[in-house]
This record gives structure tokens, C-alpha cells and sequence, in this order.
């Protein structure tokens, strides 16, 4: 088959002209004297411009959100509500704010703090009282993953100034964790077998480990695996920094890894949280007409910020940050299990680095376009699982889209119901990694572990807002219960069978 | 007659490497086709005798992999002509890996 358009006057083998890769001259465009040592999105930079260019980024995206107020056109001095967590990952954007954050908030580095002056100025007094540095440990999630908490805490050790709270990814099953930041524990499961989510009472009988492995092997695909070990990290970091009084969590995501996470987010249903993706502010307590089961160590005076400090700098800028500072990057390992099949991420991030070479202008661009978006509709409560807004009506779009059945209820349960369906406590891109189906078969990282994907284990989060119902004579014991259900194949022929024209 | 480079890996490339970050080297300063040795050449010749594993993630397409940042002589190589770039006696060249996230 013939991939030409039909003009005859194109040559047939042109190529599309390469950009140079800088525009102008080698000099550097800020200080116009010194010979350019890096190049960012077409501009030449010397090294001594890039590092105030830099820290420019950085302190322009985080300290106008430091204040509880933003700051309005007159700078007022920097007084955070709480304290810092800072999310570090072993990663190269990590590494960089954590050196950011120490040389600027916890041992101000004279020689980078430029003398710009103001009483907001970090020089005056610290601005944290408190920096706390959380890590998750992931590699419990994993067949054959190294561990790297020992390197991690050598870094902190190094650094000197930081609180280290070393987490493991299976906390977030653990109810010994949950307890100790205040909270009360109650253990729930999901039967993965039905696209209703039937939410179960779970005895505590597995170990953290198991139900992480367990929740894990359930998920259907690729994309699911690395969509729900990215959420179970950042919810497990929102939790610590609220346990710390924190009122700001910084995470290391760069301009480059933030078009990857924004694209794959929108790819895989996330439309919706395009702006909580990019900035967020949170508050544990749910708000609801139910009771809920308030944190023993209520801190309801503020909310958690959520910042990306490093949005406007590149990976490129990066790499070059850690190189020129004499920093030691860990290092994050890609996130692969056995038979693995790129998920949607690993896609993403293939294209957007490819595309970050040859365009670098336009991995900016889809962050600039992303922080545009308004996404339409109502906010119908805080999605169970993942702690971000749930749109309104997508319940009833769902139905619309698929055939679905009714049932009453009526099949007894072999564990304690807690809620007929997950369904209504989740936002759509935590139902999709939940429910969807991949026509691969995906493979069990864990073969020997006592799998049943009936009676899944949820994160210690999601027994927080869901009560049990009431015994029986409660108000809402009588009330019909409607679950919806994909038909088979004999059900659906079945409802049209009197409309089917017959074969002669 | 052969030119002596200073490599040296950061990002975690390294453990590409035999987890050594530092690497001294030497090549020929000309090439069999009788051309200057370049950086191109030097990419290849490091996957040959110096990568332990998995060279995809070091070379793809006759060139570094997307995500590696490559400094000569504390430059980036895009200044410089990238792969074309004749190595000299001396030359410092660090490949930085800018993959292994946030």
C-alpha cells in the first residue's frame, strides 16, 4: 500500500529540516560574556548564569505558595503554617531538591543565595522549623529489586539537618503504621472478580507484605501495577506529612517527568485531576455527611500543600545540576515485573524524552497547555483510594456505555459486607486500574504467595470512610440495593432474542 | 599514536559500568577509514569493551540514548557538534544519565 499523498512535485525521501540545536550564538544569552556550557530549549547558558537560573525555578514555583495566603503582589515574609516533607524517590529530581531545599531551608548556602535581599529572604531566619525527608522503600513490590534504603539514609546522614522517615510501599497495609499517625485501623478487601467491587471486612491474618503482594497480583494489567505503586507512594507521603504536621510536601518531579505523568494520566482516565496532578492542596478528613473516625492527633488548623518545585526545570538541567554540585544520585530502578509489556507510562516517558531531544521546546509546551486546563464538572466527594476528587456522573456514563444487569443483593456474601460497591468511592482513572482488562495475560510476580483475588486487600485508607451497616432494623437495612453488573454473552442474546431476525 | 579520555558516568549510569564511576582510556587518534576519532566512535567503543549489560539503554540509533546528557570538557556536546566532535588528548567526557526519575 502506497504511503504517498498523490503531489507529484514533493521529493519523495526529503526530510524534514533539523533545528539548530541553539539559537544565535555559543555565548551565554544571560551574561552575554562567558562561553555557553549547556544548552536549555535552544538558549546557551554559562555555568555561572545556570545556577541562579536554576534556583530562580525553583524558589519562583514553591515560596509564592509557602504563606497560607499566595502571595499577592506585595512579598510578604516567608511563614509556613506547619512544616516541610520533602518526598524523595532516589531519583535524579529528587536528588536535586533535596540539595535545593537543604541549601536554601536548612544550611542557606552563602555562596548560592544571591544577595536580592527582602524580608522574605531565607537568610533572616529558617523558614521550616521542621524539614522532614520521607522515602518509600518500593522494592518489596518487586520479584528481584534491590533494596536502597541503606543509600538513601547514607545520603541523609551526609546531608545533615534533614528528620529521615524511611517507609516500606507495604505500610500502606499495615495497620501498626496506621495507628501509629493516630488513626484507627480497619482491615478491608475487594472481590476483584466482580466489576462491582464488592467491599469485604478482612480478619488480620496476612502480614503487610502479603496483602501488598496480594493487592498487587490482583491488578489487571501493566499500567494498573505502576499507576496504583505511584498512588499507594504519594498517598503514603500526604499521611506522613500529616503525622508531622506538615503543612507543605514537595516532590521532586521535574518539567520532564511532570509531561510524562500529565500525558499518561490523561491516557489512562486521569483528565480530570490534570491540576491536582500539577499542584494540590489536601486535607485528610473527608468531608461527608457520615460520621467519620477523626485522627486522634487532629490537626484541622491547615491543610497540606502539595508542590512540584522543580516544574520549570528539565531533566536536562538536572542531570547538569547533579553533576556541577558533586551530588550522588541512587538512583530509581524502572519499574518492571517478570513477562513485563510497557505499561502506558513507560510509553509516555519513551515519547516525551524522545521528543525532549529533538523538540525540547515542546515538553514546556504540554506542561504550559496542561496548567490551562479547567476540567468540566462537579466534584462529588474524595476518591477512596488515590485522595483526589471524584466527577460527578460518572457512574451513570459508565452505565451508558456498557450493557449492564441488575441484581438484588440477594447472594450471601461468605465475609462481612461493608458496601455492596466500591464503585461510588472512586474516581474514574482508580475504578479503571481496578477494572480494566487486558487481552494479555499478565503474569503473577508473586507465584508462591496465597493469592485470592476474591478477597484483595485495600490500603489502611480506605477503611477510614466507609462504616459498616448497621445491624438489622437499621434505616437503611430495607433499601433495594441496585448493582450493575457486564452481561455474558447468553444474557445479552437472551434480552434481544425476540427482535433477531431467524437464519432461513 | 593514541589519545588518553577521562570518562567518567553519573545518574546511575555507572551501574552500567561495573559500577565504576571513573574510567581512563585510550584510543587511536585515527579511526581505520582514516578519519579523526569522534565521540561517536568513542560511544561505540565503550558499549564494545567497557558496558557490561544491557546496551540498549546506553546506545540506541548510532548515538547515545534520549535521556543521556553528554558534557565534554564540562560542556554540553550540543555546543560542540555532538557526535562529530574530534576527541583531543586529555578530554574529559561525562555521560549523565537523566532517566531514573523524579
Amino acid at each position: 500500500m502506497s504511503d504517498s499523498c498523490g503531489n507529484p512535485a514533493t521529493e519523495t525521501e526529503a526530510l524534514m529540516p533539523r533545528r539548530r540545536k541553539f539559537d544565535k550564538t555559543k555565548i551565554c544569552v544571560k551574561c552575554k560574556t562567558n562561553p555557553g556550557s549547556l544548552i536549555i530549549r535552544h538558549a546557551v547558558y554559562c555555568k555561572e548564569c545556570f545556577v541562579p537560573l536554576t534556583t530562580h525555578k525553583f524558589r519562583r514555583s514553591l515560596e509564592p505558595f509557602v504563606n497560607a495566603k499566595p502571595d499577592g503582589p506585595r512579598r510578604t515574609a516567608l511563614k509556613p503554617q506547619g512544616n516541610l516533607l520533602v518526598g524523595f524517590s532516589g531519583g535524579l529530581g529528587s536528588t536535586v531538591l533535596l540539595d535545593l531545599v537543604h541549601r536554601y531551608y536548612v544550611v542557606p548556602d552563602k555562596a548560592l543565595i544571591q544577595d536580592d535581599g527582602g524580608s522574605h529572604h531565607p537568610r533572616h531566619e529558617r523558614v521550616w522549623k521542621r524539614v522532614v525527608v520521607g522515602y518509600v522503600e518500593v522494592c518489596d513490590a518487586f520479584p528481584s529489586m534491590v533494596e536502597r534504603m541503606s543509600d538513601v539514609r547514607a545520603i541523609m546522614e551526609g546531608y545533615g539537618g534533614f528528620e529521615f522517615v524511611p517507609l516500606r510501599i507495604q505500610d500502606a497495609f499495615d495497620p501498626c503504621w496506621w495507628k501509629k499517625i493516630g488513626r484507627d485501623p480497619v482491615n478491608l478487601g475487594v472481590d476483584m472478580t466482580d466489576e462491582a467491587l464488592k467491599l469485604l471486612r478482612l480478619e488480620e491474618s496476612t502480614s503487610p507484605l502479603e496483602a501488598m503482594r496480594s493487592y498487587m497480583a490482583s491488578l489487571p494489567t501493566t499500567t494498573a501495577r505502576s499507576t496504583a505503586l505511584q498512588t499507594l507512594t504519594r498517598v503514603l507521603l500526604q499521611y506522613t506529612a500529616q503525622a508531622n504536621d506538615c503543612s507543605h510536601l514537595v516532590l521532586g518531579t521535574s518539567l520532564t517527568s511532570l509531561a510524562v505523568s500529565l500525558i499518561s494520566g490523561v491516557a489512562h482516565g486521569g483528565g480530570f485531576h490534570v491540576r491536582e496532578e500539577m499542584q494540590e492542596e489536601w486535607t485528610a478528613d473527608q468531608s461527608s455527611d457520615r460520621e467519620v473516625d477523626v485522627a486522634k492527633k487532629a490537626t484541622k488548623r491547615h491543610g497540606l500543600r502539595i508542590i512540584r518545585p522543580l516544574r520549570d526545570v528539565g531533566m536536562k538541567e538536572c542531570g547538569a545540576w547533579s553533576w556541577w554540585m558533586g551530588l550522588k544520585v541512587v538512583g530509581r530502578e524502572n519499574w518492571e515485573w517478570p513477562g513485563f509489556k510497557p505499561g502506558i507510562g513507560a510509553l509516555t516517558k519513551a515519547f516525551i524524552v524522545g521528543l525532549e531531544k529533538d523538540y525540547p521546546s515542546t515538553v514546556s509546551t504540554i506542561v504550559r497547555t496542561c496548567g490551562k486546563l479547567s476540567p468540566k464538572g462537579i466534584v462529588e466527594g474524595k476518591c477512596i483510594s488515590c485522595e483526589r476528587p471524584i466527577q460527578s456522573g460518572i457512574q451513570d456514563w459508565q452505565a451508558r456505555i456498557s450493557i449492564r444487569s441488575r441484581h438484588n443483593g440477594d447472594e450471601q456474601a461468605p465475609f462481612e459486607e461493608v458496601a455492596e460497591s466500591l464503585s461510588p468511592f472512586l474516581c474514574y482513572p482508580c475504578r479503571i486500574t481496578l477494572t480494566s482488562r487486558s487481552t494479555r495475560p499478565i503474569l503473577n510476580p508473586f507465584p508462591n504467595s496465597n493469592h485470592d483475588v476474591s478477597l484483595t486487600p485495600l490500603p489502611m485508607w480506605t477503611g477510614r470512610v466507609l462504616h459498616p451497616p448497621k445491624t438489622s432494623g437499621s434505616e437503611e437495612g430495607d433499601a433495594e440495593i441496585v448493582v450493575g453488573r457486564t452481561l455474558a454473552r447468553s444474557e445479552m442474546k437472551n434480552a434481544v432474542k425476540e427482535f433477531l431476525l431467524q437464519d432461513e | 599514536m593514541s589519545i588518553s579520555l577521562k570518562i567518567e558516568f553519573g545518574g546511575g549510569l555507572e551501574l552500567l559500568f561495573s559500577n565504576e564511576r571513573s574510567h581512563r582510556i585510550s584510543l587511536p587518534t585515527i579511526q581505520p577509514d582514516g578519519r579523526p576519532t569522534n565521540i561517536t566512535d568513542l560511544i561505540f567503543w565503550l558499549r564494545d569493551n567497557k558496558l557490561k549489560e544491557r546496551p540498549e539503554l546506553f546506545v540506541e540509533d548510532k548515538t547515545v540514548r534520549p535521556g543521556i546528557l553528554v558534557l565534554v570538557n564540562d560542556t554540553d556536546w550540543e555546543l560542540e557538534g555532538e557526535g562529530d566532535y574530534e576527541v583531543k588528548d586529555g578530554d574529559e567526557i561525562v555521560f549523565i544519565s537523566t532517566l531514573h526519575g523524579g
